[in-house]
């Protein structure tokens, strides 16, 4: 359902972040990917969506070519595409339940949205959606006094009144401590096999790959160097993604 | 994953020469200002004032030449020594363990500098114990203190239409501001404006306006415009609305430069429409900042508008002055108490609104 081809991107001061990676996503799948620090990972997600415009090379969406797409074009595609952020990116001040109904803007008149008039088909939808994150009862708080454990559910269900096909997830869990990222995974999980929706994730820890992901790319430079099975990411494949000193630190 | 530790590394070393090669020249530079400063306020404040008793002594512009003739020939004996205060604040010396920095010779060249521009300050302000306390002087001073606290009530009406001019007054310059500001702050925020080389030449063009007309008084725009619309309100508005405009655009573009990308990628992400990525991304990170900055403006221009009433701005002020040109101290002693109540009554009142939209 979507296909990258040779994509490079170069940043404006200079940095070249991605140096021709291709891979196709299948519908269904879990994909996560991998790497180092500053290997591209992010650069990468936000290619897909856009929020980066790629230098070269293609990238194509239920066969459409989006890479150049802007406007109307590019907001439809965005609205397929939902994404969550390391950092939650809640809108400050503002109820759970507003934060939620912001996934269905790209659907809601510029004036209705602005008047907060959402249909009660979306409100409907909404409140489900916080219902399915285990948010329940909590719709009307200000989502920015939620742990940070919520408040990540809260971007998910956000991402899913979308009616995202794709859902790319930077780094969901990197700034949850341990129990947390696992539930949050868990949830991540449910919407891939429950709601069908493709997931694209970023992680970094090893054990949570092995435990989620359907399927593993690895970034490296800005190139992709692994392309497999979680499972099948031993030792030697471990050195050459992090380096020969890296040491595998688990998380449970 | 500690591969990542030299990434700064590299090129760190390319322009260290020149580097330490600028900072020597800020040093020096620095060093020939303060002695220069030093050896004139010495010779003709201290010496020759103080000591020599000369009121009017002689001032020829070849004086200060003479001076900083003087002065570099002590900073380049002294710049190789531990005494270079400009040395010291480019943070060219190696600390020394076993010296405090308190204890440091250039300190110490810093304490004397305090001295030298303390006593000089102190005979240039004019300071006299014997006036403060001459008799007729504190004669004086009782007459008027008990005249204005007895303040002549006849005129409380007047006096409180005067107040109310005031702060209506100041409400309007704040309200008149408050779109402008609101309108040129996009333009004076460096992280909306960096995007081209055009966007960059509007966003110093702005902030360079932005920063003459705030650096320019109330008080001098209020007397520019009490000669161009005439004496009264008007012009004590127009002063403020001026100020206020530059003041609140400066204030609100920092709230827009410290907003988080956050919500406004997350908000781009779900295929918003640019104007609803503002609203819903933008807008709540600054709506309660420039709702504060906007009443605490308020507040602060009724303060100035008081003070502007002085040169004819109207309100308050403009009759404080009067009466006191008429050497009509009872009255005065009313205007004072009710301008003092308006300040405490906006004080409290904006503080407290302040705290409640927190
Ligand atoms: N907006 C930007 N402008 C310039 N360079 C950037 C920008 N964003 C990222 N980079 C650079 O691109 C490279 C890849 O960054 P990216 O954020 O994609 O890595 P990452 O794999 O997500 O790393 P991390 O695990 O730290 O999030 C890095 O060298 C980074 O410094
Ligand atoms: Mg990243």
């Amino acid at each position: 359902m979507l296909n990258v081809k040779d994509l490079h991107k170069k940043y404006p001061n200079g940095t070249h972040a991605l140096k021709g990676v291709s891979f196709d996503v299948t519908p269904g799948e879990f994909l996560v990917v991998i790497g180092l620090s500053g290997s591209g990972k992010s650069t990468l997600l936000r290619c897909i969506n856009r929020l980066h415009e790629p230098s070269h090379g293609s990238i194509s969406f239920e066969g459409n070519d989006v890479t150049h797409i802007s406007g109307q074009p590019l907001r439809t595609l965005r609205s397929n595409v939902g994404m969550i952020f390391q950092h939650f990116n809640l809108i400050p001040r503002k109820t759970v339940m507003t934060n939620v109904l912001s996934g269905s803007l790209s659907r809601t008149g510029i004036l209705k949205s602005i008047f907060g008039l959402f249909t009660e088909e979306d409100k409907e939808k909404a409140k489900r959606f916080i219902k399915i994150v285990g948010l329940e009862g909590k719709e009307n708080q200000r989502a920015d006094n939620l742990s940070g454990g919520q408040q990540q559910r809260v971007a998910i269900a956000r991402a899913l009144m979308q009616n995202p096909k794709v859902l790319l997830a930077d780094e969901p869990v990197a700034s949850l401590d341990p129990a947390t990222s696992h539930s949050v995974m868990q949830y991540l999980k449910k919407v891939n096999e429950e709601l069908g929706v493709t997931v694209i994730c970023n992680l970094h820890f090893l054990s949570l790959v092995r435990q989620y992901a359907s399927r593993v790319i690895a970034l490296k430079g800005g190139k992709l160097i692994y392309e497999g099975q979680p499972l099948e990411i031993d030792e030697n494949w471990f050195k050459t993604i992090y380096g020969e000193e890296a040491v595998e630190v688990t998380i449970d | 994953m500690t591969t990542l530790v030299q990434d700064a590394l590299p090129g760190e070393n390319k322009g260290a020469g020149y580097k330490k090669l600028k900072k020597t020249v800020r040093a020096f530079g620095i060093d020939l200002f303060i002695w220069s400063y030093m050896i004139l306020a010495s010779w003709k404040i201290i010496y020759e004032k103080i000591f020599i008793g000369d009121r009017y002594a002689t001032f020829t512009w070849n004086q200060p030449l003479i001076a900083l003739g003087l002065g570099a020939l002590v900073t380049l004996v002294l710049f190789f020594t531990r005494v270079s205060i400009g040395k010291a604040v480019s943070g060219l010396y190696e600390s020394r363990p076993e010296r405090t920095v308190l204890s440091e010779p250039y300190t110490i060249l810093g304490y004397v500098l305090l001295i030298v521009t303390f006593v000089s300050g102190i005979f240039i302000s004019q300071v006299s114990i014997t006036e403060f306390l001459s008799a007729s002087g504190l004669h004086g001073a009782r007459r008027i203190f008990t005249a204005l606290f007895n303040p002549n009530f006849a005129i409380i009406e007047q006096a409180l239409f005067a107040a109310i001019e005031t702060i209506y007054m100041a409400f309007i310059a704040t309200m008149l501001a408050l779109p402008m500001a609101f309108v040129i702050a996009f333009f004076a925020a460096r992280n909306l404006m960096n995007g081209s080389k055009l966007t960059m030449a509007i966003y110093s063009i702005v902030r360079f306006f932005l920063n003459v007309s705030r650096s320019i008084e109330p008080l001098v725009w209020a007397i520019i415009f009490s000669v161009w619309v005439g004496i009264g309100p008007f012009a004590g508005m127009l002063a403020l609305w001026l100020h206020s405009v530059s003041s609140l655009s400066k204030l609100y573009s920092e709230q827009i430069e410290n907003i988080s990308n956050g919500p406004i990628e997350a908000m781009t992400a779900t295929g918003a429409h640019p104007i609803q990525v503002i609203w819903f991304g933008v807008v709540p990170q600054i709506v309660l900042p420039y709702l504060s900055f906007t009443i605490y403006r308020w507040d602060i221009n009724v303060r100035m508008a008081t003070v502007i009433g002085l040169v004819g701005g109207g309100g308050i002020g403009t009759m404080l002055m009067q009466y006191q040109g008429l050497a009509k101290w009872n009255e005065v002693g009313l205007l004072v108490i009710i301008i003092a109540a308006i300040v405490w009554i906006m004080d409290y009142l904006s503080s407290k609104i302040r705290e409640a939209i927190k």
